[in-house]
Parts: C-alpha cells; sequence; structure tokens
C-alpha cells in the first residue's frame, strides 16, 4: 500500500537525485520515496516548480491543497493515464438515462443511511438511548426505494442526515461538542468544525481513489454535473463519510485527542489550529490503514482500500455487468 | 510487505545505490532502508541495484522481508535516525 504524505511545515519540496526532497523554512531536510507515494496533502506553505510537477505527474502522484483555514483549495490532478473513452461514455450515458442516474443515485443514498445506522445501533447497544432516531431514519430508508426524482431522493437524504445529526449529542460525552444544526461556510461550533473538515478530506481521499481507476470525477450521479467541479467523489463520499469520517471524530472526541483547546475562535467562524488538526490526521490515518475481513473476497482489506472497491463496483455497474450495492458495514 | 535492506558496495557505487534506494525506501543509517513495498515494486528495485553492482569487487545487497511488521519488534539504542515521513 502507498503512502500519504501530509506536509504542515512551510518549505519548497524538488525533485532531486530522481526523488522527492522536502527543506523546511527551519532547516530540516528530508527524501520522500517518490515510488511508495499515492499522495501529498499540503496544509503549509509549500514551494513547487514545474519540474516537480512534471516529476509528479510521471509518477502519478495527486497534490491536494488546503488553505490557512484548512478549507480545501483545490488539487493538482495529474494527466489521466487511464483514459478510456468507452467509459466515459458509459458514464455519461448512465447520467443522461434518468432511470440509471436515479437508481445509482439512490444506492449511495441508501448506503450512507444504512451506514448511519449501524453507527447508531453500535452505540444504543453500548447504552445510549438512540431507537427513536433509529426507527426515524429506517422510515425514511424506506422511502428512497420510491422517489421518483433526483430533487425528492435529495430531500429524503436531508432528512435522514438531519436525524442522524441529532444523534451526535447523544454519542458524544463532552459538553463542550453539543450539536444545534448543521452550519457551513464557516461553521458555528466546534462539532460542525470537525465534520466540515472531515468531511473535506473524504472527499480527497475519493478523489484520489478514483484517480486510480477509469472513472471520470467531473460526472457524478447524486450531486449534479456542472461547469465548476468534481461531482463523483462527492458521491462515493457520502457512503464512507460514517464509516471512516464520523467513527474518527467519535474516537478522537471519546477518547479527549482533541477537545475545545485545539480550535480557534477568534475568527468569523470556528476552525481546527494546526495542533487539533495534524492530531485528527493522525487518527484517521491509522483507522484508513487498519484492515477488516472483507465478506465477498474472504481477505482483509484496509478503508483505504475500500473506497477503491467501491470505484470498481461502479465501473462494473457502468458497463452493465453487475448490479450496484454499496458498501454496508456488517459489524 | 515490510523490507529491510542493506548494502556493502565499493565506495564509488555508495552514491548510486543510495540515490536508488531514497526512491523506494526510507532511510534509517549509512547504506541502512526500510520501508512498505509491493511484490512489484521490490521486484524493479532489485534490477535496478543490481545493475549497479559488481559482484567481482565483492559487492553485496542483502534484502529481508517481512509479511507483516506484526511479529516484530525495533530496538534503537542511542540515535534513532529514521524520521515520520508521513506528517511532516
Amino acid at each position: 500500500m502507498k503512502e500519504t504524505v501530509y506536509i504542515f511545515n512551510s518549505g519548497r519540496i524538488q525533485r532531486k537525485d530522481n526523488t522527492l526532497f522536502f527543506e523546511s523554512e527551519n532547516g530540516t531536510k528530508k527524501f520522500l520515496p517518490v515510488e511508495n507515494i499515492k499522495e501529498i496533502f499540503v496544509f503549509g506553505e509549500v514551494d513547487f516548480n514545474k519540474k516537480t510537477l512534471e516529476f509528479l505527474t510521471t509518477k502519478q502522484i495527486i497534490v491536494h491543497f488546503f488553505n490557512f483555514y484548512d478549507y480545501y483549495v483545490g488539487s493538482f490532478y495529474p494527466r489521466e493515464h487511464y483514459n478510456s473513452g468507452y467509459m466515459i461514455l458509459k458514464q455519461a450515458l448512465a447520467y443522461e438515462t434518468t432511470g440509471r442516474r436515479l437508481k445509482i443515485a439512490k444506492s449511495f443514498v441508501e448506503g450512507a443511511a444504512k451506514n448511519s445506522l449501524k453507527i447508531l445501533k453500535y452505540y444504543n447497544r453500548r447504552g445510549q438511548n438512540l431507537i427513536s432516531i433509529i426507527e426515524e431514519i429506517e422510515s425514511y430508508v424506506q422511502e428512497i426505494e420510491c422517489q421518483e426524482s433526483i430533487e425528492t431522493l435529495m430531500h429524503v437524504e436531508g432528512k435522514i442526515k438531519q436525524s442522524y445529526y441529532g444523534a451526535f449529542k447523544n454519542i458524544i460525552n463532552n459538553s463542550d461538542f453539543t450539536f444545534e444544526k448543521r452550519t457551513k461556510k464557516p461553521p458555528k461550533d466546534y462539532l460542525n468544525a470537525l465534520i466540515s473538515f472531515s468531511n473535506s478530506l473524504i472527499y480527497t481521499y475519493c478523489l484520489s481513489e478514483i484517480y486510480q481507476t477509469h472513472l471520470d470525477p467531473r460526472i457524478g450521479f447524486l450531486h449534479s454535473t456542472n461547469f465548476r467541479r468534481f461531482s463523483l467523489n462527492l458521491d462515493i463520499a457520502e457512503i464512507f463519510k460514517p464509516v471512516i469520517g464520523d467513527r474518527t471524530i467519535f474516537a478522537v472526541l471519546n477518547k479527549g485527542i482533541i477537545d475545545s483547546r485545539d480550535f480557534d475562535n477568534n475568527l468569523n467562524g470556528i476552525i481546527l489550529k494546526p495542533s487539533g488538526c495534524r492530531k485528527f490526521l493522525e487518527v484517521l490515518q491509522e483507522r484508513l490503514n487498519q484492515t477488516i475481513k472483507h465478506s465477498t473476497l474472504k481477505r482483509e482489506v484496509s478503508y483505504r482500500r475500500l473506497i477503491r472497491l467501491e470505484c470498481y463496483k461502479i465501473e462494473k455497474f457502468l458497463m452493465e455487468d453487475y448490479e450496484y450495492k454499496p458498501f454496508v458495514m456488517d459489524w | 510487505m515490510f523490507i529491510i535492506l542493506y548494502y556493502d558496495v565499493n565506495e564509488k557505487r555508495c552514491s548510486k545505490m543510495l540515490k536508488k534506494c531514497r526512491a523506494y525506501l526510507q532511510w534509517v543509517q549509512n547504506s541502512v532502508f526500510e520501508g512498505n513495498l509491493t511484490e512489484s515494486q521490490l521486484k524493479r528495485l532489485i534490477s535496478d541495484l543490481a545493475k549497479i553492482i559488481n559482484e567481482e569487487e565483492g559487492d553485496s545487497l542483502i534484502i529481508y522481508k517481512f509479511e507483516s511488521q506484526r511479529y516484530t519488534d525495533r530496538i534503537v539504542v542511542g540515535k534513532d535516525k529514521k524520521t515520520d515521513i508521513n506528517f511532516i
């Protein structure tokens, strides 16, 4: 498994001796084994030159950039190396065929809802009283199948999300992290800041995985394709937000790894301080490397790998080989 | 799989070995490297290094492969020169 590099320091990254070399402002020098790097997340102020970008392209390494407020800025998305006209055609055709687009969009919502339910049921067994919320979401899940347009489907998804987030205050036993309502751009409380940060990371991991397949990230199904941004990664991320992101949030808060001191609220909204951001990423990376026994593959796969497998399943669906069933945790 | 690699080559070829190994693995000590590679990456690395090595002059390269690090224990006495490269 290739590794992910997170750069928090400011400095310069360059090509040296046919590998990558990072020199930070305070003088630390490090060689990064280029053959074993999957992607680079840049949080600090890092200089690049064209020679480096060319090198990253030949090695198929994606670079994701985050700004001072830890917001996702964009990615250096190297030239597509899995260039399949056939796949793009199939993907676009599925988007344009109403029935097929709706079918796959429903699968994403269903996957997200079922994974959320698994988490709520887990905490319910642990003595948090979540029965009413579970039943509420289960009734919404029934509604998914009979939706006839993307708009109404999005509406059901919104209702599921709202009930699901409502359960967060029961799961997290820290009075600093209460949940009123989901606020974005900028988040208004600690928990919202953490959710926003975690979601934006899941989007980027999904984008990196899509890059390794023949899929085109510009054509999404649940999230409408538009002129501005990648949308397929947002779709796939729906399934993995609860599985990877939210569970990491509960872990860092309930174990006290992150507390209110890790946030900065002197600005317009609330953001994670670099220290908190790093702590969160360390736990998240651990979760991504953690392996589970896959029920159909019958072998150990990491959470990170699950995202790629999801891309392959979508490819199979688009090529009309298989029915697409979203990944649902089976524990 | 987890790899421990070390070499002993003539001074003339030291820097060539160092540069090639640095592209795949993490430097630990002089002429010692560690890291996780796939089977194919390892094959490529070995074939590249084999081109540099000169057997007649007594160069040697030794690689330890481990399926996982589960049953290993890393003991360091003195300064550990291996640094974190995931978070920098």
